[in-house]
């Protein structure tokens, strides 16, 4: 479970301080699938970068499964992400020199997933040997979760992961880490702007006003060939 | 303007290459010129030492001057590589919306400037430490006047600059015969692997180290040719107080540890920003900061040690070619050259500590790097 209390923070020096979010307060539950939904500038991948342990905040508390992130000086936070998170980013950041396998094996050294399998099961086994700018843009995303997906984490944190994908695509990125999450059952906490992404979401977090404005319940979220483009 | 004037500031690699290469020329060199002068008037008592010294000053001119002035031309290919390299998407924009290549190239021109700078400062070094290179080098058995001689003014500072400027333009102008869409992606050319390579079954950190190191080959030789100084001068400058004078040994002291330790920077500082993004996700998935370096630095190791025990061999050698065939007919005795091994050993230990710091440091620095602010934003 992730637990965030009262997140505070801002950037710039005193004086010239851009506040980017104020008293931020939400409560994810182990195996959930959320969505923070928010325009740009919304301080959305603020609180995804607070919520990983990639950023302290300025104040507030975050309690991740047990520990509070709050507290972890730099070396205990960068623990915590090897041993519980993983990522998947807009604009990939597949290591240039690697192969599609060897960028999977970067996950797969932390967490003990099975690289074969999760090539064959991407539908990437014909391109491991492949070097990521070789690969189209939905392949180097599908390589992206499959490297998280390699580490075996407890919760994976996505910031707009089809924001540079085309709409089928997309969809089947989506798909592909919605099937991986109910097989699974590890906690997803995506970013998005896309409102109708938003609806595959067990809750949905929509930030307005640099905080949470608004929390919606989704009884039965869509699939990834339901939802709107 | 493509390259701004500021760019040539930056270039302090080359302005410490040539400022070194030209300050060993221009005090050899003249002394060369100088000495060549007085055959005549030299008695035979100190002919051949007087014969000694000219081929002395000719040898290492040559060769110190030669080596150091590829080195610099290396260097300029490098940094253009570099400029394009990191400049890729500005120059693609220029290129799309019709700018020639050869008008792009064209502003590469100011690299010569460094050159210039350096070459200036290693000729007024030069000059100002002349007076001490010609006492030691006539051993005060004939005076030698120092003149001044423009041809070497032109041909050590002015025709470098030139030069240096054209090579950069040249460089320049075949690194951008790629589409302007290729340099749009900002695409890294160096990124290639081998089948064999693909195919073995290492752990994730010694295929990443490997790659690390495929792809930026030209800082091997940067990293090897630094460590290469650091073991062939200050070996050298420790046994030239036996064979020549302490302040001999001081000179070549100094330009040995400047020109390693600015190689060896280069090569590191080039290589941990090239690899930021790298460590930044690395970070982001939890790898600790020394993992991160070892990936980044360690495969650099095996190089280094490869220049320092090429500048041992070269140092040795060198050594025994100068005393064993140029000093063989001098009338004074010259001590017997042999192996210096507590030398080896010494400056092979400073040359550890100081590379194991230098690593140290940068991993540390890497390791700030700000996860957020790459993979983020």
């Amino acid at each position: 479970m992730i637990t965030a209390n009262c997140i505070r923070k801002s950037y710039g020096t005193q004086g010239a301080e851009t506040v980017v979010l104020k008293n931020v307060s939400l409560e994810i539950k182990d195996g959930e699938f959320v969505a923070i939904l928010g325009a740009s500038g919304s301080g959305k991948s603020t609180l995804l970068s607070i919520l990983s342990g990639l950023e302290k905040a300025d104040g507030g508390s975050v309690v991740c499964d047990g520990e509070e992130l709050s507290a972890f000086d730099e070396r205990s936070l960068t623990d915590f992400r090897r041993r519980k998170m993983g990522f998947v980013f807009q604009q990939y950041f597949l290591l240039p020199h690697l192969t599609v396998e060897q960028n999977i094996k970067m996950g797969a050294a932390l967490g003990g997933g099975n690289v074969r399998e999760i090539l064959s099961a991407l539908g990437l086994s014909e391109k491991r040997k492949k070097l990521p700018r070789q690969l189209s843009g939905g392949e180097q995303q599908r390589v992206s979760i499959a490297r998280a997906l390699a580490k075996q984490p407890k919760i994976l944190f996505l910031d707009e992961p089809t924001g540079a994908l085309d709409e089928e695509t997309g969809r089947s990125v989506l798909n592909y880490l919605a099937e991986r999450q109910r097989e699974i059952g590890f906690t997803v906490v995506m970013v998005t702007h896309n409102r109708n992404i938003a609806d595959m979401a067990d809750r949905v977090f929509e930030m307005g006003d640099r905080t949470i404005a608004k929390v919606f319940h989704n009884p039965k979220p869509k699939n990834a060939y339901e939802i709107g483009w | 303007m493509v390259v701004g004037w500021k760019e040539s500031f930056k270039l302090i690699g080359i302005v410490i290459v040539c400022a070194c290469a030209v300050m060993v020329c221009t005090f050899f060199l003249n002394y060369y010129l100088d000495a060549s002068a007085l055959r005549d008037t030299v008695d035979a008592e100190s002919f051949p030492l007087y014969e000694a010294q000219i081929l002395t000053a000719k040898i290492v001119s040559l060769i110190s001057g030669g080596c150091l002035s590829l080195i610099a031309a290396l260097l300029v290919v490098f940094y253009v590589k570099l400029y394009v390299d990191a400049h890729a998407r500005q120059l693609g924009v220029l290129k799309a919306i019709g700018y020639s290549d050869m008008r792009i190239a064209a502003g590469f021109w100011v690299f010569g400037l460094a050159a210039f700078i350096g070459c200036m400062a290693g000729f007024g070094g030069g000059f100002a430490l002349m007076p001490l290179i010609y006492e030691k080098m006539s051993e005060g058995l004939f005076d030698t006047p120092i003149s001044f001689h423009a041809e070497l003014l032109f041909g050590l500072v002015f025709a470098p600059a030139v030069f240096f400027g054209a090579l950069a333009i040249v460089c320049a102008r075949l690194k951008m015969r790629v589409s302007a869409m290729t340099l749009l992606r900002g695409e890294d050319g160096d990124a290639r692997i081998s089948a064999r390579a693909a195919d073995k079954d290492r752990p994730f950190l010694t295929q990443l180290r490997r790659a690390t190191l495929m792809s930026k080959k030209s800082l091997m030789f940067f990293i090897g040719f630094g460590a290469f100084c650091y073991s062939t001068m200050l070996q050298m400058a420790l046994t030239m107080d036996e064979y020549a004078s302490a302040v001999m040994g001081i000179i070549i002291f100094l330009i040995g540890a400047v020109l390693s330790v600015t190689c060896l920077l280069l090569a590191v500082t080039v290589l941990a920003r090239a690899n930021r993004k790298t460590v930044a996700v690395m970070r982001a998935y939890g790898y600790t900061f020394w993992e991160c370096g070892r990936a980044v630095f360690g495969g650099y190791t095996v190089p280094a040690l490869v220049g320092y025990g090429l500048g041992t061999v070269y140092e040795y050698g060198l050594m025994r070619f100068m005393l064993d065939i140029i000093f063989r007919d001098v009338s004074y005795e010259v001590p017997a050259y042999t192996f210096q091994t507590v030398d080896f050993f010494c400056v092979l230990a400073s040359f550890l500590i100081f590379y194991g710091i230098v690593l140290v440091l940068f991993t540390h620095r890497l390791g700030k790097t700000s996860v957020r602010a790459f993979v983020l934003e």
